[in-house]
């Protein structure tokens, strides 16, 4: 099982580049793509998804090219959109009835599999409602119930936990893990925490291009040594941000607790454990001063 | 003055809002159309075997009845997407919060609606200015072109525009029925003022009058007739004879006429205003649906299961993966017919039941016209779906989306069509008359293809609502040879013609949807 991304561009109108000289090659696991707004994960899932083609570059999935033969991957997709609606007169059951003969399900299978799925994302009770009164989070669950009808071998999720609460993430984490064996899931996100969670891999994303790829031990070996608690007074936090990347801070009673990301620790300064979002934000900043990682 | 500065600032955007999209350029393509239309004689105003001489007055009185009457129409399904445009943004809510006042938003949007429908009347006077320089039969007088665009066509335009906003506003009129209602309103609003010898919104009484005392004053055995049609002719080929008019006298009473149509509208802004409810969501839904939001209250505090309870899937095994195109169908067919009331099925089964009943011919012709009209608004959701509830991205990356998603969605809508006009079917098929079954048949294939094909390319139901309606009262209850797709009398078929029209609609539903798709 592989999805194979080979320079992969997307053009929009006049000459703006959504997308540009991605490459990547994906194996089962999760994959978590993290990247700011605009980053262009949303085009690249999109493309995955067959929604958009892209400008230029290839994709093939177990070796058949996306572009010649788009149901190899439709026919194996789960995908939660980022935005996504319903149709309101139907309600849980009904819908996923129809999304299931839209995806060439076995009407009795897809019948258990709903159960499941309903039970699983805890609409059971609301299942004979109609979806128009659904609300936003559990309308979020209906997609989650949808991406999950036909047993995806390639899970895409984009944004999957917005909407959803805190209990509900929580357990959406675990079933992406639980699902992840055997299958390549895709999480876009541009919260840290879903992803440190959940991922084996990590592709960070930063203006259309592929910042890094790698294992988030590998990530977090790359700010080792490079992050440190600094005590200083709450005046001079504004001075702080200018000359080091801060990537957390804490109101205490001795002045502000400042999480720094830096080569060499600021006046007094003691060194603690990274985390995946020091990581994260060390490396896009060295991208944005146009440094390798 | 600050009110004035917000009402403008909001319409401006409004109508930058439109002027920057695509589908505007449509608009202005139809304008031109219907100049070049007026230009190249195809629409004809004439008085019997009168027409007048192409001065100044007889061409801006042409332009000026070309405009009112076919632009308060389609001018109207145009600009009918203002308050649901804010709606569908999300911007209607930003606007809400904010100290605006239900009068100021109507009549901000009213005043978009005019200034895009004024666009549309620039061109269509520019085309009344060609016509002159190019084929008139006399000099031009700027004067007398304008005053009937200012008098009558504004008045008319600003009616239309405030007539479209309170469509968006009022219960039922807002929903698709509105474009159907919309469409007898239209009819009775040109016919019924000059019937009564009332001034009418159109200005249609004025000129007649006044073109007819004309003619009666150079020929007393003249009959009178008065007709403004779109057909084929040569310009200045047909009527035979001439009259020299020279225009409307305006004076205070006719002035008075107008001055009553823009209280009309103004009229019509504030009735829109008592029925906005400034995008509050709990006067979005239907009563249906307002029961079932009622009781989202009692399913939103469900207890969730524990977060770290374990999750489990079983396997779907290999053979589940059977694609099944009937099993699509019947979902499509169950997707068309859900959230309808049960009064709705009940007066569509009555006239099924009714339209195979009726021995006579012309009631069941009649019956059947009704039967026809009332699912307009089921058909209309046929290839607008994916866009007016956003489920593109889920339909469009499933197998087979123009192979099978489309078709299936034809089929539905052809064995839907199949049962509506199920009625006169059974008495032909009985009476083995194979010319009507033929009509018949066609007619069956013929409605859901223009539905389909009409929805792929507009992305809007409004688009088939707007144009179905008209066609259905032309052709179907007038029994119009070449207009009467089901062929509802004997004159009236022509079940070849619509067949080749099904076959290029057809065509059309899936050049749209491939045009959509990134791969097929």
């Amino acid at each position: 099982m592989e999805l194979q991304i080979e320079r992969v561009g997307k053009r929009y109108s006049g000459d703006k580049w959504a997308l540009r000289e991605f490459s990547l090659k994906m194996g089962p696991g999760i994959l978590g793509l993290l990247g700011p707004n605009g980053a262009g994960k949303t085009t690249l899932m999109s493309i995955i998804a067959t929604i958009t083609r892209p400008t230029e570059g290839t994709l093939h999935w177990n070796g058949a090219e996306l572009a010649k033969d788009p149901n190899a991957i439709r026919t194996v997709l789960g995908y939660l959109p980022q935005d996504f609606g319903v149709y309101p007169n139907l309600n849980a059951v009904e819908f996923l009835e129809y999304l299931a003969a839209v995806k060439g399900l076995d009407a009795t299978a897809a019948r258990r599999r709903i159960e499941e799925l309903l039970d699983l994302v805890n609409l059971s009770d609301v299942r004979k409602r109609p979806l128009g009164s659904y609300s936003g989070g559990m309308k979020q669950r209906i997609g989650i119930a949808q991406a999950l009808l036909n047993d995806p071998q390639l899970l895409i999720v984009d944004e999957p936990t917005a909407g959803l609460d805190p209990e509900e993430r929580v357990r959406f984490r675990n079933l992406l893990s639980e699902l992840s064996g055997e299958r390549i899931v895709i999480l876009s996100t541009h919260i840290v925490s879903d992803v440190e969670a959940t991922a084996t891999d990590i592709a960070l994303i930063s203006q259309g291009s592929l910042v890094a790829h790698a294992s988030p031990e590998e990530l977090l070996g790359m700010v080792e040594g490079k992050v440190w608690e600094w005590v200083l007074p709450s005046a001079e936090l504004p001075a702080a941000r200018q000359s080091y990347l801060i990537s957390n801070t804490m109101h205490r009673a001795d002045g502000i607790h400042a999480r720094v990301v830096a080569q060499s620790p600021p006046p007094q300064a003691a060194p603690v454990p990274p985390t995946l979002e020091d990581a994260y934000l060390f490396c896009m900043s060295r991208h944005r001063a146009g440094a390798t990682i | 003055m600050n009110s004035l500065h917000i009402l403008y600032q909001m319409a401006r955007a409004d109508f930058l809002e439109r002027v920057r999209r695509y589908s505007f350029l449509v608009t202005l393509a139809f304008a031109v159309y219907l100049g070049y239309s007026a230009y190249s004689g195809q629409v004809v105003l004439r008085l019997g075997d009168y027409r007048g001489v192409y001065n100044t007055a007889w061409l801006s009185a042409l332009m000026t009845l070309v405009t009112t009457t076919f632009l308060s129409l389609v001018g109207f399904y145009v600009v009918r997407n203002s308050v649901d445009r804010d709606q569908q943004t999300g911007v209607g809510r930003i606007l809400a919060a904010t100290p605006m006042t239900r009068l100021s938003y109507t009549a901000a949007k009213v005043a978009s609606n005019f200034a895009v429908l004024s666009a549309m009347v620039l061109v269509l006077m520019a085309a009344a200015i060609i016509m002159q320089l190019t084929k008139g039969e006399g000099a031009v007088r700027i004067g007398a072109l304008m005053a009937p665009f200012l008098f009558v066509v504004l008045p008319a335009m600003a009616v239309v525009a405030a007539m479209a906003i309170l469509f968006e506003t009022a219960p039922i009129l807002r929903s698709g029925a509105g474009n159907i209602i919309y469409f007898f309103v239209w009819t009775a609003l040109l016919v019924a003022p000059v019937q009564a010898s009332l001034p009418d919104m159109a200005g249609i009484g004025a000129f007649m009058n006044s073109m007819e005392q004309t003619v009666k004053a150079i020929d007393p055995a003249w009959k009178r007739s008065f007709s403004l049609s779109l057909g084929s002719g040569d310009f200045g080929a047909a009527p035979s004879r001439t009259v020299l008019w020279q225009g409307l006298h305006w004076d205070a009473q006719m002035l008075l006429g107008r001055i009553l149509w823009l209280g009309v509208a103004v009229g019509l802004t504030a009735l829109a205003a008592v029925f906005f409810h400034r995008f509050d969501p709990a006067y979005e839904r239907s009563r249906k649906r307002q029961e079932a939001r009622d009781n989202t209250t009692v399913a939103e505090t469900t207890q969730l299961s524990s977060a770290a309870a374990p999750v489990h899937l079983t396997p779907l095994p290999a053979q589940a993966r059977r694609s099944r195109f009937g099993r699509l169908v019947i979902c499509e067919l169950r997707l068309m017919l859900k959230g309808r009331r049960w009064w709705w099925y009940a007066v569509m089964a009555g006239l099924i039941v009714a339209s195979a009943a009726v021995a006579d011919a012309n009631g069941r012709a009649g019956v059947l016209a009704a039967a026809l009209l009332w699912p307009v608004l089921v058909w209309s959701q046929l290839g607008t779906r994916e866009n007016r509830f956003d489920t593109g991205a889920l339909m469009f990356s499933s197998p087979e989306p123009l192979r099978k998603q489309l078709p299936a969605m034809l089929t539905a809508g052809i064995l839907f069509t199949a049962a509506v006009a199920a009625g006169p079917a059974v008495r032909d098929l009985m009476a083995g008359d194979w010319g009507a079954i033929a009509a018949w048949t066609v007619g069956v294939l013929f409605i859901p293809t223009l539905a389909l094909a009409l929805g792929v390319w507009s992305g809007t139901s409004k688009t088939f609502e707007a144009i179905y309606t008209v066609w259905w009262y032309v052709g179907v209850v007038n029994h119009i040879r070449g207009l009467d797709f089901i062929g509802t009398m004997p004159p009236s078929r022509a079940p070849l013609l619509f067949f080749v029209l099904t076959l290029a609609l057809a065509a059309a539903a899936f050049a749209g949807r491939r045009a959509r798709l990134a791969y097929a």
